[in-house]
């Protein structure tokens, strides 16, 4: 049984309509939800498969943390797929200066964001005092430092290269991994 | 010989490594172990997924030799005034144990929280 608290306002994502994204996760993982929306505390009780249990909390707190349910699902989905949730309270004093770093990741009309996803193949979720990010191991390191780049202050356009040579990298290690990984049934 | 033997998987998984250790129950005695440095010869792969994978059906192989059944498993990140959340390793290793067909029973997190320790090291702190 694992608790995990949400925000107020993301309670009725992880419902959804009439209830559907709640049965979902539920189906998918083979586990019990328990929502309580007055202190927005979900319990959650895995069944048959733990594994597929700590998916569900993994994914019950993606929603939480800002993401649409239907992108926060596919971790449940693809076994490779990890959520990481960066904290920006710890780099930022002020509540102003929390506003301009997240102004700053996010872009003009989110410009920087959607960059940022389209090149590396990820999603980010700017919510609240966090960053989160869902995507494979080695793709949420490269998102990881280009987040610490630009709360450090590093040009928009020197994280764009960052990226763009990120997005090569990654590319080139996909296909040299694969012979060698086949033999793992 | 009493056939439902059971043990408890400690997977520390951070971001440069991952650590697999068995014990039986009580945690005093190990049965079996692997690290990233074990499997692979490049340090930057000591934390990847596909690592912990191949320690974890190494680490199955053992266990079944000593006819462990199946095994509780503790999560672990580096804690304390470092990340938090576990790395790459810790979810591919459990879902390798559960295929090489050991048997999983709880999982549990047991990084280490601060009720306020130390400074984190320098640098800016992503």
């Amino acid at each position: 049984m694992v608790h995990i608290k949400v925000p107020q306002d993301r309670i009725g994502a992880i419902i959804g309509p009439n209830g559907s994204v709640k049965e979902t996760i539920e189906q998918k993982s083979a586990s019990k939800l328990e929502i309580d929306s007055d202190s927005g505390s979900v319990e959650i009780t895995p069944g048959n498969d733990p594994v597929a249990g700590m998916r569900a909390s993994e994914t019950i707190r993606a929603i939480g943390r800002g993401f649409n349910p239907e992108k926060a699902m596919q971790l449940l989905d693809d076994d490779m797929l990890m959520l990481d949730v960066i904290d920006l309270s710890d780099m930022t004093s002020t509540s102003k200066e929390l506003k301009r770093i997240k102004g700053r990741i996010i872009g003009k009309n989110g410009k920087t964001r959607e960059i940022a996803e389209s090149l590396i193949n990820v999603h980010i979720s700017v919510y609240g005092k966090t960053v989160s990010v869902i995507g494979k191991p080695e793709q949420i390191q490269a998102i990881r430092t280009a987040i610490d780049m630009l709360v450090g202050g590093a040009n928009h356009g020197t994280v764009y290269s960052y990226l763009e040579k990120k997005r090569q990298d990654l590319i080139q290690e996909e296909l040299e991994f694969q012979p060698s990984d086949i033999d793992i049934e | 010989m009493a056939q439902d033997i059971w043990g408890v998987a400690h997977i520390k998984s951070s971001f440069n490594n991952t650590i697999i250790t068995v014990t039986d129950l009580t945690g005093a005695e190990t049965l079996a172990k692997s690290s990233g440095g074990m499997v692979t010869k490049a340090a930057r792969d000591e934390s990847s997924p596909y690592t912990a994978m191949q320690m974890a059906r190494q680490v199955a192989d053992m266990l079944k030799d000593k006819g462990v059944q199946g095994v509780h498993i503790k999560v672990r990140a580096p804690g304390g005034n470092k990340h938090r959340s576990p790395g790459p390793g810790a979810q591919a290793a459990i879902r390798a144990f559960a295929r090489a067909g050991i048997r999983i029973g709880r999982i549990e997190d047991v990084t280490p929280v601060p009720h306020d320790g130390t400074r984190p090291e320098g640098g800016r702190r992503v």
